[in-house]
């Protein structure tokens, strides 16, 4: 009797991947507890991951919206300007030279600040007041709610943001208001224009120029409008080499100067801090999690190395349980996540979540598990298959 | 003469070093042959577990060597043994080790699916194992439902599926009420018999020793004449 028939029937190991899988769920949903805390654990870290960079993005929105739609290719803006609290005002001149350079359809200056309102009971709220020309509305208003813009042609006439209207002294269509010592009368109102600071306020250029106390020969930013099919870093460099004390954007890295700016900042410290919080708290309860389940079932997996399985075959099993857990865990997070941002949604705070961010949530608690289950796979493979007779 | 399934031969085993050092086996040898049905006896301590998990290849010896038929199976690397376990041995253990989260169907193929057979033949064989062990009604039953008797019976038919040469069973009795234990056993002897299995049992419950068709003493390491019962 040859070697070979005198063992059991060997019949390939092309169904381990399928086995272990089989086994990893099994034992997942036979521990209800274990699954319910290793859920919450990737819950946990997918609603708080989304949530705060839910708010960050929404936050970063609030501060490039009026860059998205001011309408402009280029940005002429003071020298050293990083956002759009630009600092010293800049030349007339200016508007000037860049309406004659080539490929420019249009320039419009804009001026751009912080006035005060006089509430009727006495009190004052601050508005970052816009001023643009009525030709081409460069810098806003948008998203109107009530009112029309045309009303701007009219002298002393200043659109206020809808939501702010009580806090703002109990505005309506027609009420006269004192704005930094200046009487003026609310034109209609928009929606959802909150920046990370006052909310913003439209006036004609020269009515917003005379409230702010701006020169006439002076203004805060230049917006230009290429010609289609113009070469906009054309025109940036020509603009450069005729405005040697300006800094010219293109509207995506004023944008992204803007963003840059405060992640530097504090704001993206914070909300950095607190979403690599939730990633190692996540982290933590899926490990130990996991790590617990394998130490409750740890005779099972000696039996199944007495068997004839190998750490290998049991690796491919939590490889499973982890991807399975994160699948599971960031699906529930998101539907919680967005149920919340739909909860919370308001002019003053929304969480902006692309699909970018959906599907990046997936992948990083799939390596967040993957890494988790690390802990019980070196519990695992010190598991001595002699164990189980003892 | 039957062909000797599985041989050990001046084996040891020492567990720690120095001061601390156990000498559990003192030069082990042992045979059994295709067919044999051999109990493994002893008191607590003598060594008859550390044997048992020696010739399971879960365990390696400090010297001596063990053979499965012809092949030298002591002194394979740890990554050597999985295979050769899954070639010839069908374990029985003392607390029946079922996997909880697998019915007794899934708990009987999944020796078989580890071979890789293809589901629907394990499947079809484990509800053929169970049939034979008079569990043919409780295929989806987890452990949990089933009785003491009846989850050893599930543990019998997974040590023999895919007719692994060799059986080796610690304490197969030792949860089992009297009459259990014996019918169990009496199953296992019936079956192994049938198959042709060898089966090594190591028991210390002398209710069942007539079953034997041989039963080896171990006391303090050695092999013994089995003291007269």
């Amino acid at each position: 009797m040859s070697l070979s028939a005198k063992r059991t029937a060997i019949k390939g190991r092309g169904g381990r991947t399928r086995l272990m899988s089989l086994l990893a769920i099994r034992m997942m949903f036979h521990d209800r507890a274990k699954l319910i805390g290793t859920l919450l654990g990737v819950v946990f870290a997918t609603v708080l991951v989304n949530q705060q960079l839910g708010v960050f993005l929404g936050l970063l929105g609030k501060n490039t919206m009026m860059v998205d739609n001011a309408g402009a290719d280029l940005w002429i803006v003071p020298p050293s300007t990083q956002t759009l609290q630009g600092g010293s005002p800049i030349s007339i001149y200016t508007l000037n030279q860049a309406r004659v350079t080539d490929g420019v359809a249009w320039a419009e200056p804009i001026v751009y600040g912080t006035a005060i309102i006089q509430r009727p009971d006495g009190g004052a709220e601050p508005v970052t007041l816009v001023g643009s020309r009525l030709s081409h509305l460069a810098g806003g208003p948008w998203n109107l709610v009530a009112g029309d813009v045309s009303a701007l042609a009219y002298p002393d006439t200043v659109i206020f943001e809808d939501s702010q209207r009580q806090k703002l002294g109990g505005l309506n269509l027609g009420s006269v208001r004192e704005l930094s010592g200046h009487r003026v009368i609310v034109g209609g109102f928009t929606w959802g224009l909150i920046p990370f600071g006052p909310p913003y306020a439209f006036a004609s250029y020269e009515t917003a120029r005379d409230i702010l106390h701006i020169a006439e020969d002076q203004t805060t930013f230049v917006l230009v409008r290429a010609s289609p099919g113009a070469d906009l870093a054309s025109i940036q460099h020509d603009l450069e080499a005729r405005l040697p004390n300006t800094r010219i954007y293109q509207r995506q890295d004023f944008h992204d100067s803007i963003v840059w700016y405060l992640i530097r900042a504090q704001l993206g410290i914070s909300f950095g801090t607190s979403t690599a919080f939730a990633v190692i708290v996540g982290f933590v309860i899926v490990a130990l999690s996991m790590f617990s389940a394998v130490v409750d079932n740890v005779r099972e997996f000696g039996t199944l190395k007495a068997m004839g399985a190998t750490t290998f075959d049991l690796a491919r099993l939590l490889f499973v349980q982890a991807l399975s857990y994160a699948f599971l865990g960031t699906t529930i997070g998101l539907f919680l996540v967005t149920r919340m941002s739909e909860g919370i949604r308001s002019p003053n705070l929304s969480l902006i979540l692309p699909p970018e961010i959906f599907l990046g949530t997936y992948g990083l608690m799939a390596v967040l598990c993957v890494l988790a289950s690390t802990l019980a796979l070196a519990r695992v493979r010190s598991v001595e298959p002699g164990m189980v007779f003892r | 003469m039957s062909e000797v399934t599985l041989s050990a031969k001046g084996v040891t085993k020492t567990y720690g070093t120095g001061a601390v050092a156990f000498q559990a086996l003192r030069g082990v040898d042992f045979e059994a042959s295709a067919g044999e049905f051999v109990m493994l006896n002893g008191p607590s301590g003598s060594g008859k577990t550390t044997l048992l998990s020696i010739m399971g290849c879960v365990l390696s010896p400090t010297s001596g060597e063990v053979r499965i038929f012809d092949e030298l199976v002591s002194g394979k690397k740890e990554r050597q043994l999985p295979p050769l376990r899954l070639a010839y041995i069908g374990f029985i253990f003392q607390g029946n080790n079922l996997i909880q989260s697998l019915d007794a169907r899934d708990n009987v193929a999944l020796p078989l699916r580890l071979r890789g057979y293809p589901v629907r033949e394990a499947n079809a064989e484990a509800e053929a194992l169970l049939e034979r062990v008079g569990l043919g009604d409780k295929l989806e039953r987890p452990p949990a439902e089933l009785s003491g008797g009846q989850r050893q019976r599930v543990a019998i038919a997974r040590a023999l599926a895919g007719r692994p040469p060799i059986i080796l069973a610690d304490e197969p009795t030792a949860a089992l009420d009297a009459e259990t234990g014996m019918t169990v056993t009496e199953l296992l002897k019936e079956m192994a018999r049938e198959g042709g299995h060898t089966v090594v049992v190591v028991t210390h419950d002398n209710r069942i020793f007539h079953l034997a068709d041989r039963i080896v003493h171990i006391e303090d390491g050695h092999i013994v004449p089995a003291p007269a019962h």
